[in-house]
């Protein structure tokens, strides 16, 4: 297990500078400058120039080392040894101004938000993404394997079928689509929810419902495959020839069994639920992080790009880690 | 067993730990939604609509800008009063003693030199840094700290550069803080609207003992970097009638009336909300439901029916609405005393700014094709080939007026608009035959280029249609992302694109500087030194009346003889709000909204009595128009 977890970590920086060259390749080659306007009044020439060389716009040999080295935390470590850090606090408190701060993993200054690093949008959207993501997990999981059980529990019955149904729709009709219909339905019309925004549990209903959907629809399909597929098992019956009750046998027996494929689908599912859902945050105008993925790569906010992908990126990779190592500890019997 | 739910419980004790930190807050006196995240509070960077709104709810400049009278009107500000000497370039403005900034410090004169100095530094960037150039010696300063700049060398004293950069500015900048509470400048030449602009928030106040924590010469560099930080809660220090109590990045600004603002009095909210919606129908849903105030201006794609469902109530209650205009009812009496309904909170608003096609003024293409725009005979057979009428009533259908002009018609007080070109189709042909393109022969394809959006893809299909029918050009219609479509204008690779332009101050200028020779926004690279000459001759002119004339000449060349634009329509906004409830809005074409100015009614704070908007701009809105 230790084992397994060093050599995992030991993959992740090589994975990362994979993810960040081909990320910044493909940023870099967006058309257009990220200092551009999309409306209005343009600065001077000059001023343009002088901005690019500022933040290493003119050259992408250069903006890849500089931005690498300070968002890995060698530029920090760097300043840190070499007193530099120290010596600019020291000036910057003898001239009466406040110290800089210094981020470890410093992502940069935002192109577009410019009263905002992006460390402090991460850091405001990404506590967001992770509520909403693994509360939709967590309701995706209980909706899901409640509806697997129901159906395996009889096959071809009529629950059966209609948890078929249901999950056919969660997995098939877009989230712009159940979005809406929930937010006129639930918010519009019976006003038991409000629009949108972000705060209350109140709130966080109907986001977490519509982005549950898919993920309790599929994990539905993957507890009943398992659990039909268990209970025709040797050790079922044998179970049931000692007399165990039904639903000793239902869940303590097949259930058991048939989880394991659920839980190696939730890693990936809380990376995608956290990340991806900036549909969803459109819709119930949800702070979260996921609209920088698209927001960020149309206005060509190099920073941010490159910070959302490279957390994006960390969380991906620790999150399937974690989800190999519960899989181990559920069921000893999987071997590295 | 146990062990499988573990996964399950961890992820609920993670959400309910994050739940019980995020706590909601009370509602504010007053919410409304701005078009997403602003960009910046950093008064000098502005220069999107939404976050000057901003600016001029935390700072205050020497003057008031005021929209709500009948006629346009300037306002005591910072300053009590001012004065103007007889050549018009002279200005001194002698401030109030209780200016304050919000940490309790007076607002000295030296923090407005502070804050235009920091305008006129190139290493700001600051959209408007031309304006700050009117003020004499600042041009010559910005071109003295660009080249000294650029001759930086690492290794070089950035400190001893800086010391040089404020001497030189306090011996060639002609702008002085005489004492603590006067401040006086000389402008190169007469500026009639500068006074206006003094009015704008780019001209606001930073707090320089705030600044001067942030922002500090870089000594691998030589230039004054800006560090964000001081925007943030708890930090800004600004001398407008709100204080930013709260901001969080993407959700919502909490704002509360300043405990130092000299005019706190007459302010109508203890705290503002601003929240932060981008999706479209998102921002009508939460004006709907009541979850904001007021919407500034819906975008959504079915706005044109809530206007249709506006203009259905309208004559459900016309014998009424007539009966209280003939006994001379203002519209927003009018507006309150007719029966509550959904419909009654859709407002339209004409707005200052012109939607039209740049046309590619150069010679050749970008690849070196011939240009067939470089020939005013094709534009002008173009301009009046298109049916704007049809743009304007079918495909916008929000009432804005097709427009044959950039600045709006009847916008400006004491100008008088030219009259444009109309349709005429013969006259269409004939131009282009003589330009020997006869029925579209050796045209190439003419492309329109425009941004991801439905609204322009209807706009140049009815435009293709035109241009195909009656001049026998092939129309292709090329649609860009708004980054691709930047770069493409500014390197002049197009034929003809979509453009639009707003005005920031109240004179015709602001509208027609764009098309002179070498204007860092003309994307057309329209050159004429007959353009040129009038703009110039006008900049000398201190007579209002002639110069006005000069003004409307210059117009009148761009919009009836060499058409580098064409203008298609006139914005308008589709405003949301209760008229029994809100009121202060001003429905003047120069629309500014300003949050200080609004009152809620019926909450027992502030005035509490309805501001009327005048019978004259009440034309504009839907109830007048057919």
């Amino acid at each position: 297990m230790i084992g397994l977890i060093a050599r995992r970590l030991l993959q992740l920086p090589l994975i990362l500078l994979v993810i960040y060259t081909l990320t910044i390749v493909l940023a870099w080659a967006i058309p257009g400058s990220p200092l551009d306007k999309p409306e209005g009044r343009q600065p001077p020439e000059e001023v343009r120039e002088a901005m690019k060389r500022q933040y290493n716009l003119d050259s992408l040999p250069r903006f890849y080392g500089s931005y690498l080295a300070s968002a890995t935390g060698v530029r920090w470590a760097g300043d840190e040894l070499s007193g530099r850090a120290s010596r600019e606090r020291d000036v910057a408190r003898a001239a009466g101004r406040a110290a800089p701060t210094r981020h470890i993993f410093d992502l940069g200054p935002s192109l577009q938000y410019e009263d905002w690093r992006v460390n402090e949008i991460v850091a405001a959207n990404l506590p967001v993404s992770i509520t909403l993501g693994l509360g939709a997990v967590a309701l995706a999981t209980i909706l899901g394997v409640g509806a697997g059980v129901i159906g395996a529990a009889r096959p071809g019955s009529i629950a059966d079928h209609a948890t078929l149904a249901l999950a056919l729709i969660g997995i098939s009709v877009p989230s712009f689509v159940v979005g809406s219909v929930l937010v006129l339905t639930f918010a519009v019309w019976l006003e038991w929810f409000p629009l949108g925004g972000w705060g209350s549990a109140r709130q966080m209903v109907l986001p977490m419902v519509t982005l549950a959907l898919p993920f309790a629809a599929y994990i539905a399909r993957l507890t009943r495959m398992g659990m039909v597929e268990h209970l025709q098992a040797d050790f079922i019956r044998t179970a049931r020839a000692k007399g165990a009750s039904k639903a000793s046998v239902l869940l303590k027996h097949a259930l058991k069994n048939a989880f394991l494929p659920v839980l190696s689908f939730l890693g990936p599912a809380s990376a995608a639920a956290m990340t991806g859902s900036f549909v969803i945050e459109r819709v119930f105008f949800v702070p979260g992080i996921g609209q920088h993925f698209v927001n960020a790569v149309l206005n060509k906010d190099l920073f941010l790009i490159m910070g959302v992908v490279l957390i994006y990126a960390t969380m991906l990779v620790l999150l399937n880690l974690a989800v190999d190592v519960l899989y181990r500890w559920v069921d000893p019997r999987i071997e590295a | 067993m146990l062990r499988m739910l573990a996964p399950l419980v961890a992820l609920m004790v993670i959400g309910a730990l994050v739940l019980a930190t995020d706590r909601p807050r009370p509602r504010a006196d007053f919410t409304f939604a701005n078009h997403g995240e602003v960009n910046t509070l950093d008064p000098q960077k502005m220069s999107w609509m939404y976050d000057l709104r901003m600016g001029r709810m935390l700072y205050e400049g020497l003057v008031r800008q005021d929209f709500l009278g009948a006629e346009p009107g300037i306002r005591p500000g910072v300053a009590e009063r001012w004065t103007i000497s007889d050549d018009g370039r002279t200005y001194t403005f002698y401030f109030r003693a209780d200016a304050k900034w919000s940490d309790g410090e007076p607002v000295r004169a030296s923090d407005f030199v502070f804050s235009w100095r920091r305008a006129m530094l190139p290493d700001t960037a600051c959209d408007y840094t031309a304006m700050f150039q009117l003020i004499e010696g600042g041009k010559e300063f910005f071109e003295w700290r660009t080249a000294a700049l650029e001759a930086f060398k690492l290794g070089d004293d950035a400190e001893a550069l800086w010391a040089r950069t404020r001497a030189k500015f306090d011996e060639i900048v002609r702008l002085k803080a005489i004492d603590d509470r006067t401040l006086s400048f000389t402008l190169r030449r007469p500026v009639p609207y500068f006074l206006d602009m003094c009015g704008f928030p780019v001209f606001f106040p930073v707090c320089p003992d705030l600044l001067a924590r942030y922002e500090a010469p870089e000594s691998a560099t030589g230039r004054i970097t800006p560090r964000s930080g001081w925007t943030k809660p708890g930090v800004l220090v600004g001398n407008g009638p709100f204080v930013l109590t709260a901001w969080r990045f993407k959700r919502d600004m909490d704002f509360a009336r300043s405990p130092t603002y000299w005019d706190r009095a007459r302010l109508n909210f203890d705290t503002v909300r601003c929240v932060c919606i981008e999706d479209v129908s998102a921002q009508v849903l939460a004006a709907r439901s009541g979850t904001i105030d007021w919407l500034s201006d819906a975008a959504a794609s079915f706005r044109s029916d809530m206007l249709a469902d506006r203009r259905a109530y309208e004559r459900e209650h016309q014998p009424e609405i007539d009966a209280m205009r003939a006994e001379g009812l203002d519209q927003t009496t009018i507006e309150r005393r007719l029966p509550d309904d959904p419909r009654n909170r859709i407002h339209a608003f004409p707005s200052f700014g012109t939607y039209f096609y740049s046309f590619n003024c150069k010679p050749t293409l970008m690849d070196g094709r011939n240009n067939p725009f470089a020939d005013k005979r094709v534009r002008r057979a173009f301009a009046l080939a298109m049916d704007k009428e049809r743009i304007a009533v079918q495909v916008r259908r929000v009432g804005e007026p097709a427009a044959a002009t950039l600045v709006p018609r009847g916008s400006i007080p004491g100008y008088a608009s030219p009259r444009g070109l109309g349709r005429d189709a013969a006259e269409a042909k004939r131009l282009l035959a003589e330009a020997g393109y006869a029925g579209g022969k050796g045209l190439p394809t003419i492309q329109i280029l425009f941004t991801r959006d439905a609204g322009h893809e209807f706009i140049a299909q009815s435009a293709k249609k035109d241009w195909e029918e009656i001049l026998g050009a092939s129309v292709e219609l090329s649609q860009r992302e708004v980054k691709s479509f930047k770069n493409d204008l500014r390197k002049g690779n197009f034929m003809v694109a979509r453009s639009s332009w707003f005005g920031d101050y109240l004179d015709p200028s602001t509208f027609l500087d764009i098309n002179r020779t070498g204007d860092g926004n003309n994307d057309r690279k329209y050159s004429s030194p007959e353009y040129d000459g009038l703009l110039a001759r006008a900049e000398e002119t201190t007579d209002r009346a002639t110069r006005m004339d000069l003004l409307a000449a210059a117009e009148r060349l761009l919009v009836e003889e060499d058409l580098p634009i064409l203008p298609i329509f006139q914005y308008v906004d589709v405003s949301m709000y209760d008229p029994r409830r809100l009121t202060g809005l001003t429905s003047h074409p120069r629309q500014d909204q300003v949050i200080d100015m609004m009152d809620i009614l019926g909450d027992g704070k502030g005035a509490e009595t309805p501001r009327e908007r005048p019978a004259a701009a009440a034309k504009n809105t839907v109830g007048a128009t057919p």
